[in-house]
């Protein structure tokens, strides 16, 4: 490699960068309060970090060994380090790093022309955490441990908090920024009690731990599935995901549509061979990622506001991915992670053009932009039929692939729901194509127009990521694996039901936009989507949770604290009681001593 | 020994009045008086032992403490002079400034 010695290696490079912007914006105010000078510098790093992950991912050939291990001693123990903090670049991680570079890359130069209104300092806090974020998210794909991830993920956790809660002064705002943080904190106690029982059992926070006992081994990896369910957004623990549209829309597009929510479905990539020889838990992801898939679909179905639509069409490409892995067929799974990430990043993006020109969320205030916007337009139906499924596009052959491991594991269940979503996708997306672009103007008076060039720019560059990465899945397969064999694609059955399913979807969503009234289903379905298991997670906050918590805080006032009030106070009680003694008369103090010297000498006398 | 009983006995006595007399007097100088009786009633004692032991071992501490009982008294009528200056008066259930 030309990459001289003296150089940083790449892997540090790629963590480096990012962080180096962000110490830079976080100490230096004059530059932050520069808002957009701080996310040239951001943007900078993204683009280094980028850059060394392309060359990293050119560089990695062939599964032997891994192209890049970098580990230093952390967390000393007797005998051997209980873990280690580095780097580990491998055929694994390698995909992920760039998806996360390119994703992160392009939505931090969409910012620029999306919240170009935003006051500078602002501006300049919302730069800084976007770089926190990708070095958090880069530590989380580098590790090589668990516990390292586990850092990374926390980090991450903490990014789309603060990211979520850009506009914080809104009640709303907040309220959902903290929803998520603490959905994702339930969520992590899962994850962090897998890894005590995991480091219990073995002594070792390694990717692949060996001698693991059945039931351990169970255990470890329903408890870290658990975590997977908060960051993924399985249900019933998805219900953070559509409030954290309340942050600005590159933010979904980053954090909440490609790169941190599919952090769940990457540590189960990551620990494979963990989950492998885990059978029971491979059926538990397998049903949980199916009802996911569909029931999350179910809900887009009969949202308006386009965010959430997209929020729930995470959701549910989620689940997909989840159902895959619990199917066996990582590498499927694996790939709709990418492919998913470019085209729903892109329809985030192409969202926020929309609301950039509309001034709107609601896809009722939408209706006949084609004209007003062609290349958003065009981007966003692309982005579109690759959600549904249509070729050429990405979404349709990693989505075969996964239907197609369903059907090859024989959980005919998850199938039938994952196809069932397929339908689904396919009405909701024709819908809301239908519904944004085709018919009248529905609000004329808002003057919709084209979004800038800068808006535009990193679109088209999902937009072409959307329709190249599909072809890859060969080649994605073998470098994963080292065996074609789980991303060939062939046209089999399953691709071909797939695909009529999505056409006839597509369909249904265009009747349905044309007029046919969905209000009855909707209504139902809206009821059924999260508020009676938000009002089940706020009973538990509540009657459960809050109760705990001041009873813990009664014995911590009463009980705790009474007993060393209860030593001062007696201290004080005996003193006021004992200053009597000092009368201050000479008299008295010579009769004590009198009486003290008489006392002295009878003991000493009667001691003889 | 029974040479020796009548001086102790006399000197227990001396004691126990200047005992009593520290005990219930009020007036600072009648205090000081009290404590020299106490001193001396200790004087005659080591120096009615000495005697009873037959060598000056008893009549040197003896003259060690009158010396000594002198450096007190200096002290103690530069203390009763001061409360006098302080209060004008020379009661000491007066001076109660250190009461609890």
């Amino acid at each position: 490699m030309t990459w001289g010695a003296w150089m940083l290696p790449l892997p540090a490079l790629v963590l480096l960068a990012p962080l180096t912007a962000f110490a830079l914006v976080a100490l230096i105010p004059p530059l932050r309060r520069r808002g957009r000078v701080a996310g040239l510098v951001v943007v900078t790093g993204s683009t280094v970090s980028l850059l060394a992950a392309v060359s990293l991912l050119c560089g990695q050939h062939g599964l032997d060994q891994p192209l890049s291990r970098q580990v230093w001693r952390w967390l000393p123990s007797a005998g051997q380090d209980l873990a280690q903090v580095g780097w580990l670049v491998d055929s694994t991680s390698a995909p992920m790093l760039v998806v996360v570079g390119l994703v992160a890359l392009c939505v931090q130069v969409y910012s620029f022309s999306y919240l170009e209104d935003e006051p500078g300092p602002a501006l300049g806090r919302y730069f800084g955490w976007h770089a926190l974020f990708v070095v958090a998210m880069q530590i989380l794909v580098l590790a090589p441990n668990l516990l390292q991830a586990f850092v990374g993920w926390e980090l991450v956790g903490l990014c789309s908090y603060l990211l979520i809660g850009y506009w914080w002064k809104e009640a709303h705002v907040g309220k959902a920024a903290v929803k998520a943080f603490w959905v994702n904190k339930v969520a992590d106690g899962g994850l962090l009690l897998g890894l005590v029982v995991l480091v219990g059992a073995t002594g070792t926070f390694a990717w692949d731990p060996t001698g693991l006992d059945p039931a351990v081994l169970t255990a470890v990896t329903l408890l870290l599935f658990v975590g997977v369910m908060g960051k993924s957004a399985q249900v019933p623990l998805h219900v953070w995901l559509p409030d954290a549209m309340a942050g600005p829309t590159p933010v979904s597009a980053l954090l909440h549509a490609a790169t941190m929510v599919a952090a769940g479905v990457f540590l189960v990539v990551r620990a494979w061979p963990l989950f492998e020889g885990a059978e029971t838990t491979l059926m538990v992801l397998c049903w949980f990622g199916g009802i996911t898939a569909f029931a999350a679909a179910c809900f887009a179905l009969v949202e308006d506001d386009v965010k959430k639509m997209l929020a729930f069409s995470t959701c549910s490409q989620l689940g997909y991915m989840v159902a895959a892995l619990g199917a066996g067929a990582m590498v499927a799974g694996y790939f709709h992670l990418t492919t998913h990430a470019m085209f729903k990043a892109l329809l985030f993006l192409g969202a926020g053009s929309l609301i950039h020109a509309v001034g709107s969320n609601s896809m009722a205030a939408m209706g006949g932009l084609r004209k007003q916007m062609p290349w958003t337009c065009l981007l966003f139906v692309i982005g579109g039929l690759a959600l549904a499924g249509i070729p050429p596009l990405a979404g349709f052959f990693s989505k075969d692939l996964v239907l197609e491991g369903l059907m090859r594991s024989g959980h005919w269940g998850p199938f039938v729901l994952c196809l069932a979503g397929v339908l689904l996708t396919a009405v909701y997306t024709g819908r809301a194509l239908v519904r944004i672009f085709w018919g009248e103007l529905r609000s004329p008076e808002a003057h919709p127009h084209e979004s800038p060039a800068l808006m535009l720019l990193p679109m088209v560059l999902l937009g072409v990521a959307t329709v190249v990465v599909g072809f890859l899945g060969a080649h994605f397969s073998v470098l994963v694996t080292g065996s074609a064999e789980g991303g060939a694609f062939h046209i089999g059955p399953v691709g071909i039901g797939g695909l009529v399913l999505a056409l006839a979807g597509l369909g249904i969503g265009k009747w349905l936009a044309d007029g046919g009234s969905l209000s009855a289903l909707a209504g139902v379905a809206a009821q059924i989507a999260s508020s009676p298991l938000d009002r089940f997670y706020e009973t538990v906050w509540r009657r459960v949770v809050l109760v705990a918590a001041a009873g813990v805080a009664w014995i911590d006032r009463y009980v705790v604290d009474g007993l060393m009030n209860l030593v001062g106070w007696a201290s004080l009680w005996g003193a006021e009681r004992a200053r009597r003694l000092q009368t201050g008369l000479v008299t008295d103090y010579v009769a004590a001593v009198a009486v003290g010297v008489v006392v002295l000498v009878l003991y000493t006398v009667g001691g003889l | 020994m029974a040479g020796v009983l009548p001086w102790l006995l006399l000197s227990a006595a001396l004691f126990c009045t200047g005992l009593f007399g520290l005990l219930t007097r009020k007036n600072a100088l009648g205090l000081l008086l009290s404590v020299e009786l106490m001193a001396n009633a200790v004087n005659l004692n080591l120096v009615a032992l000495g005697a009873f032991r037959g060598d000056l071992v008893g009549q040197v501490i003896a003259l060690f403490g009158i010396a000594l009982t002198v450096a007190e008294v200096v002290v103690g009528l530069a203390l009763v002079i001061q409360l006098h200056r302080h209060q004008k008066s020379v009661d000491v259930d007066s001076a109660r400034e250190l009461a609890g």
